[in-house]
């Protein structure tokens, strides 16, 4: 046994690796590439009609490409010993993130750059740069990444929201068990879920509690009240007709349904940021509370002074974890408003489905889809960047 | 028969006593149909006789143990033409649908006789209703066609015949299963592409009226005695009503319902039902596209007045329920005209079944049909011109199921036959009077289903069905009814336009020309990206020029 100098990995053995066994490795590599190669050269012959060998599917290719990858692994060891076995820590995952990752992409944008209706007897044909132009003159397109904006906006509401509830459950309060898991039930429920009970049960305009409420808030109290509670009444009711409870609707102009959706949407994902930011608070030393108080500090310059700043990390991570679920909101709309009324509510991924689902018109959803993740990525880098060179002077 | 509806008469329609008078009816029609006639027809009467015993009316819902027993009493014409064991290792691949766990689930059932008769052996693939499209338009273009024998809709004969997929009937096929004994609509070019016959109907759909019997009559808050003939009488109702209070709920009356919000394409329908007697002329078979150039009619003055019709009530308080904008065919269906809210609406056959059975039903007393209202001036569209006659033209929406056969088949003789044996035993005439009478998930779709003295016979209320049945029959067989266009992603047609509705529903577009315009540009675009020229050919093909 030795230790290989400079090696701070400590490779244990030394491998005495044959030139056979070198060869060998090589071989298998080379040799299984080149089987790949050949398959997949025949399959595009085949799928192009220059060779009719009749292949149906694309399998011969990916029990090619499993051939290789597994001949690539044992070359690993055989041409390179430990350091081989070690890279086989990585490599097979490596391997399978490329096929389930990358190869999808790239056909992703092959697809994107594509005509390719389903109905279409032609299939799918090239069509340059026809997608991206479409897309920029797509009003749908282009409210719905609006729209996007507004629900991303709203992360700010959330956020504060999400981080007074942690505060209180952070606090000494009764119950404090059953509240942190009572606020975290919404969290567990589906957003299919929610857009059903809440979205179409609840606030169904007719049936619904919340609009019966409403109503009944609305109505004029009865005659034969007492004056003490008719009064209050009458003036209750009339506040409400002027907020047009006396017929409340829900989802019926563009700035009421855009906002309702928010809600369910916020109500259903508060919980997740205010878990993250509980447990941030709870990590939070108490001797910086205490050092503080000796210092004269109220809470609130407590609050500024230590656990906002301190809290930033948590915050931050937990805005963006957010603002990647909040670009997702999908399944909310397409339930309730179909991206009504007039597209007030249309958000990227639900205006996607209804080219995909309702439309077959995969070539141009593709395209749409691979842009919005470009903007996301974008998006979230800058997002990321600004988070760290707002982070550093402090920490 | 859809579940609803035989839970509807069941449960609202028959007493201990009807039943009895049924059992007997029934026993003497089987009694008679063995004492006369030709001993062919005496068999067959007699069977039609004794699978509508089973189970009975009113004596639960029939499962696997009674559409085997059908399937085994419906086996004479396969017999005629099989024989024994003649299909023996055979393997068939049947696509088809598990909605309300009937269709395939049902299928397995009548087949399952013979299967063991002839020895062949299916498989089957089960697919939820959403699920269904994407499969099958995924199959198409991946050229990945698995299966040899699919349960379809008409509007997707352009995806599929169009495209090639399909194998042509045989003549014996044509035979076995009675094939002109079919609605009106139902006859070629339905089913048929190029000429050739694919389709075995198993299904018939169409929209009807449905109005509040409590809005019409004497001291009626319409002041009507009659329900409306035209859709210029439907808009003046709801004007009319607006502000006023509903007799049965005491809340607020409305008038016609029209959903304002997309369905997945489906919700186009009903836009149609209105303008269909706009815009189909008598002497025009087609009436969403020009037929030698896929222009779009939808822009036309007929499908904007239609559209205009919709917003005019819009504009006027009262005339819908709140929040209508954002209520698709389900709502206005389910939600709203069920429960009591608005007085008029065109739905599929479940509005009338639910009517009597639904728990949020409260207008099982007061709901009547009829096919839906025409119009006192109908748009020439070939002379540009307005024409003010009388025009009716209900909407034949979305054509019913049937079974076709693959062409995967072709080039196996054996299997060929097998397959259409199994499709044509489905599709026989008397296992679909059986579906008709029974939960199956399909309705009446041959004339000889509408022989109300069959369901009488077999313990049915005559008066219910006949209403009932009898705005479907009206529909089904109206010489200018509106028929799906049966192009290859006519869906996407639908989608888009419901998009530009909600649009010019909400007040994004100027006028209803601009939103009919909107729609007329999408569906341009949809056309050129299929193909204008195989879209014509196929339009012209699924119009029967």
């Amino acid at each position: 046994m030795s230790i290989e100098e400079g090696d701070k990995l400590h490779v244990v053995t030394a491998d005495d690796i044959s030139d056979n066994k070198k060869r060998l490795g090589k071989f298998l590599v080379w040799g299984s590439a080149l089987i790949l190669a050949l398959i997949l050269f025949i399959q595009t012959l085949d799928t192009n009609a220059y060779l009719s060998l009749g292949l149906e599917t694309w399998r011969p290719s990916l029990y090619a490409y499993g051939l290789w990858a597994f001949c690539l692994c044992a070359s690993q060891v055989l041409t390179r010993g430990e350091h081989g076995k070690r890279v086989l820590f990585v490599l097979p995952a490596a391997l399978f993130v490329i096929s389930m990752v990358v190869f999808p992409l790239l056909f992703g944008l092959v697809i994107a750059f594509s005509d390719w209706n389903l109905s279409s007897p032609d299939g799918r044909t090239f069509n340059g740069l026809d997608n991206v132009r479409q897309m920029w003159g797509d009003p749908f397109y282009w409210n719905a990444l609006k729209n996007m904006v507004w629900y991303t906006l709203v992360i700010i509401i959330e956020y504060v929201i999400a981080f007074g509830l942690a505060i209180l459950l952070n606090s000494h309060i009764r119950a404090r068990k059953f509240f942190r898991v009572a606020f975290l039930l919404p969290l567990m429920l589906s957003p299919v879920a929610v857009s059903w009970m809440i979205g179409k049960s609840m606030l169904e305009i007719r049936f619904g509690p919340i609009s019966r409420f409403l109503r009944w808030l609305a109505s004029e109290p009865s005659a034969d009240l007492p004056a003490i509670l008719y009064y209050p009444g009458m003036y209750i009711s009339e506040i409400a007709q002027w907020f047009g409870w006396a017929s409340p609707s829900f989802f019926g102009s563009a700035g009421i349904a855009r906002a309702m959706i928010m809600a369910m949407d916020a109500w259903t994902f508060i919980p997740f940021m205010m878990i993250m930011i509980l447990a941030g608070l709870q990590a939070i030393p108490r001797e910086l509370y205490e050092a503080s108080e000796v210092d004269g500090a109220s809470r609130w310059r407590q609050f500024l002074e230590i656990t906002f700043p301190l809290m930033l990390p948590v915050s931050i991570t937990a805005v963006l974890i957010r603002i990647i679920f909040k670009l997702k909101l999908a399944d909310i709309i397409i339930n309730i408003t179909s991206g009504g009324p007039g597209g007030a509510t249309d958000s990227v991924t639900s205006f996607i489905f209804r080219e995909y689902r309702d439309r077959s018109n995969v070539g141009y959803g593709t395209l749409l889809a691979i842009v919005y993740l470009v903007i996301i990525v974008i998006a979230m880098t800058i997002l990321i960047k600004l988070a760290d060179k707002w982070m550093k002077p402090r920490y | 028969m859809k579940v609803d509806l035989y839970n509807a008469i069941v449960s609202a329609q028959m007493s201990r006593r009807k039943m009895l008078k049924g059992s007997a009816s029934l026993g003497a029609v089987a009694a008679m149909g063995g004492l006369g006639g030709a001993a062919s027809a005496a068999a067959h009467g007699g069977v039609r006789a004794e699978i509508m015993k089973i189970p009975g009316v009113g004596m639960g819902s029939p499962g696997d143990p009674e559409w085997q027993k059908v399937g085994e009493l419906c086996m004479g014409p396969v017999k005629e033409r099989v024989a024994e064991g003649e299909f023996k290792g055979v393997e068939l691949t049947f696509m088809g649908l598990n909605n309300q766990n009937l269709h395939n689930f049902l299928f397995r059932g009548f087949l399952k006789p013979w299967e063991a008769y002839t020895g062949a052996k299916i498989n089957w693939i089960d697919l939820a209703q959403a699920d269904y499209n994407p499969r099958l338009q995924q199959s198409i273009a991946t050229k990945t066609v698995d299966f040899d024998i699919i349960e379809m809709g008409a509007p997707f004969e352009g995806d599929t015949a169009g495209q090639g997929l399909l194998n042509e009937m045989p003549g014996w096929v044509k035979d076995q299963i009675e094939y002109d004994d079919l609605v009106g609509y139902l006859q070629p070019p339905v089913g048929t592409w190029d000429g050739k016959a694919y389709r075995i109907n198993i299904d018939g759909d169409c929209h009807t009226f449905c109005y509040r019997k409590d809005y019409f009559g004497a001291g009626s808050i319409t002041g009507r005695m009659n329900p409306p003939n035209t859709w210029q009488e439907v808009n003046q109702i709801s004007k009319d009503v607006a502000g006023k209070t509903d007799p049965l709920t005491g809340l607020p009356a409305h008038g016609f319902l029209d959903p304002l919000k997309g369905w997945g394409g489906f919700g186009m329908y009903f836009l149609t039902d209105r303008a269909g007697p706009y815009v189909k002329h008598p002497d025009d078979p087609a009436f969403l596209f020009d037929i030698d150039t896929m222009k779009p009619r939808i822009n036309n003055p007929g499908w904007v007045q239609a559209i205009q019709d919709v917003m005019d009530l819009i504009k006027i308080e009262g005339a819908y329920p709140a929040d209508q904008i954002n209520a698709d065919p389900g709502t206005t269906g389910f939600q709203q005209f069920l429960a009591g809210t608005g007085s008029m609406l065109t739905w599929w056959g479940d509005i009338g079944s639910n009517a009597r059975t639904s728990d949020t039903s409260v207008i099982g007393d007061v709901v009547g049909f009829s096919a839906i209202p025409g119009s006192d001036r109908v748009y020439n569209h070939g002379k540009g011109a307005w024409e003010n006659n009388y025009n009716e033209a209900p909407n034949n929406a979305y054509l019913g199921w049937g079974v076709y056969v693959t062409n995967r088949v072709e080039g196996d003789a054996k299997k060929r036959k097998a397959a259409w044996s199994a499709a044509a035993h489905i599709g026989g005439k008397d296992i679909s009077l059986w579906t008709s009478a029974y939960p199956s998930g399909f309705q009446p779709y041959r004339n000889s289903h509408f022989n109300y003295d069959e369901w009488e016979a077999a313990g049915y209320d005559r008066a219910f069905v006949e209403d009932y049945l009898g705005s479907n029959l009206d529909t089904y067989n109206h010489p200018n009814s509106l028929n799906e266009p049966r192009i290859p992603g006519i869906f996407q047609y639908y989608s888009v336009a419901e998009d530009e509705l909600a649009k010019g529903y909400a007040g994004l577009y100027g006028s209803a020309q601009e939103t009919a315009d909107a729609i007329a540009v999408a569906w341009e675009k949809i056309t050129d990206q299929i193909g204008r020229e195989s879209q014509v050919k196929l339009y012209k093909a699924a119009l029967g020029l």
